[in-house]
């Protein structure tokens, strides 16, 4: 097993470095010349000229290039054009709110997933089987940044005593109570996203495992149905639950992206998507790496989780 | 066969074409109500200049914010005063055009990779595969915001990003088949008689291999609008006075606080709609198609 996740990783090294200079290649064919933006007023040619060579964009695109990546895996991303605050402290920075949205998103999505489903595979073309089933066909269809609108315009506009406010964050060590409110609307919006999948995985695999032969077995021994579900199904069905809901947290950035803009949460994705129009290169390639690094990170982790989790698949076929 | 059993076959009641469809729809009933709001959407998109009943863009002041239902504003006006029915109609122009537009981008090049990558194999392959390994290492729509960011910030570009994004995935499919039946009888048949590999890439292999990959295109056009939506709301797709889904549920936001909840309803039941549309299709393809992706849900 250490063999496979060492290959793993040694393969995974020219990936990463492709991946680097992609990012690298994006950012630098943006439009507009950075300098100019933050320049301002300034007209001289001669001070443009200096900041330009402050900012380190007089050199050629491959020195800048490996520049950057020398100083990167020693974990230097470089500082913000804007505020010249160093790119791996900002998103250090708003990591918490990023993590917390992302792990309360993932836990509500898969817990809802894991009961409606198995109610769902239990009774079969039951009500709440077609119910969840439609709800599910419609959730992959809905944007998920109308549906924040939505929570926001019922819960914090139109329900009476404004459940919960329409944005903003508060830190947990400040004030423990508020930092949750405010955490209800974005993680249900963000959830909703995920639900769907996860609800269709979880009934699909249930349903797989209950046709199998030593569940009859179970059934047939006179184990009461509770033991039958939680001990032989529940276990054997989430297995591919698990590489799904793997990818998710993996993904969790992505997601963050739109829901933090919707919700004003200060967080990694919305730092993105703030940068973008003001060309701060460090930043947005920061965050980029960032979030294709943990995406690679917790596709491998999956995978290794996976086949320790199913002893039937061994790491020689995982490796042919 | 013998001659004599020709007219029995020729005998079997005709059933007309209205009966056929109809039991085509009973079989297929996903099918159908997909395939029908496709075109429906499709009609809207192409005639919106003449059915819709205003002018997306020019402003009245005097007409701002109706209610839905109000001087005949079915879906009613923005802030501007701008028809949101009217917008939601000319809306449908981006959305099915980005569908459209990038998921051919992503096909032509992904499917392309993958039959020269799958036939020839070598060098190639793995440098192909590297890449697009590459690409998969990004979540969809971080690499979507991040080459819209490179481009530039327009419509044309989401398009573009979309479609490059799409890219690995018939890569990846397009391989696959290919080595399923780059073996197969038929092509070493084809190879035999000295047929030369493009023809027999595109004559033998591709067309044996269609299906899962209109599935994968049906799938494909749901997320590229989904995926236009959300470049839009974040700014970087269509640019305004452009009337698109996702922009104007964007720019509905600041008047969320005054609950005038209509100027996004439009365009959010559009969207997904669209959606739903192209997901529905694609399923009910899929499990028409392909038996063996045929998922138990």
């Amino acid at each position: 097993m250490t063999i496979y996740i060492l290959r793993r990783l040694l393969l995974m090294i020219p990936v990463a470095l492709l991946v680097t200079v992609i990012i690298f290649v994006l950012i630098r064919m943006a439009p507009g010349d950075p300098v100019l933006t933050y320049a301002g007023e300034e007209k001289d040619p001669a001070t443009i000229e200096v900041i330009r060579k402050d900012l380190g964009l007089d050199q050629p695109l491959p020195v800048q290039y490996f520049a950057w990546l020398s100083h990167a895996v020693r974990g230097d991303l470089g500082r913000s054009f804007q505020t010249k605050q160093p790119v791996l402290q900002a998103i250090a920075e708003r990591l918490p709110v990023t993590l917390e949205l992302g792990l309360a998103a993932v836990t509500l999505s898969v817990s809802v997933a894991l009961v409606v489903g198995t109610i769902s595979a239990l009774n079969r073309n039951g009500i709440v089987d077609l119910v969840s089933t439609s709800v599910t066909l419609a959730g992959v269809s809905f944007p998920n940044f109308y549906l924040g609108l939505l929570l926001i315009l019922t819960f914090a506009y139109v329900v009476p005593g404004h459940i919960f406010p329409p944005g903003g964050f508060v830190p947990f060590t400040q004030d423990p109570g508020e930092n949750l409110r405010r955490l209800v609307l974005p993680a249900i919006t963000l959830a909703t996203a995920s639900l769907a999948v996860n609800l269709r995985q979880v009934r699909s695999s249930l349903l797989d495992v209950f046709g199998q032969e030593y569940i009859r077995t179970a059934r047939a021994k006179g184990l009461r149905e509770r033991v039958v579900i939680t001990r032989h199904s529940l276990k054997n069905a989430l297995i591919p639950v698990v590489t799904i809901v793997g990818i998710q947290i993996g993904a969790i950035i992505e997601g963050a992206i739109i829901t933090e803009t919707i919700f004003f949460l200060p967080g990694i994705g919305r730092l993105a998507v703030q940068a973008i129009p003001s060309q701060d290169y460090p930043v947005v390639q920061g965050v980029v790496l960032i979030s294709a690094l943990s995406f690679m990170v917790t596709t491998l982790l999956v995978d290794v989780l996976y086949a320790f989790l199913d002893p039937r698949i061994s790491f020689e076929t995982v490796r042919a | 066969m013998s001659e004599a059993a020709l007219p029995v076959v020729l005998r079997v009641p005709r059933t007309g074409r209205a009966t056929t469809f109809r039991s085509f729809a009973r079989r297929n009933p996903r099918m159908i109500v997909g395939g029908i709001l496709i075109v429906v959407l499709l009609f809207i998109a192409l005639f919106a200049p003449v059915i819709a009943p205003f002018d997306p863009i020019q402003v009245r002041l005097a007409d701002s914010l109706l209610p839905p239902g109000v001087r005949g504003h079915l879906l009613g006006t923005d802030d501007l005063g701008r028809d949101v029915l009217s917008r939601v109609m000319w809306g449908a122009r981006i959305s099915l055009s980005v569908g459209v537009i990038s998921v051919s981008i992503g096909f032509l090049i992904g499917v392309s990779i993958g039959l020269i990558a799958g036939y020839v194999g070598g060098a190639f392959d793995l440098l192909a595969m590297r890449a697009i390994d590459a690409l998969l290492a990004f979540p969809f729509l971080v690499l979507a915001i991040a080459i819209t960011a490179a481009l530039g910030p327009e419509i044309r570009n989401a398009m573009i990003a979309i479609g490059i994004v799409a890219i690995p995935a018939y890569a990846r499919l397009t391989r696959g088949q290919v080595l399923a039946v780059r073996g197969r009888d038929f092509v070493v048949a084809a190879r035999t008689i000295g047929a030369s590999p493009l023809r027999i890439v595109l004559r033998h292999i591709f067309p044996n291999i269609t299906n899962p990959l209109v599935v994968q295109a049906t799938l494909g056009t749901a997320g590229a609008i989904l995926a236009e939506a959300a470049l839009s709301f974040l700014g970087l797709g269509a640019q305004a006075p452009t009337p698109s889904w996702g922009l104007d549920i964007n720019y509905s936001q600041r008047y969320l606080a005054n609950l005038k909840w209509w100027m996004s309803a439009g365009p959010g039941i559009a969207i997904f709609l669209a959606v739903f549309a192209f997901n529905f299709l694609g399923d009910a393809l899929r499990d028409a198609l392909d038996p063996r992706l045929r998922r138990s849900a």
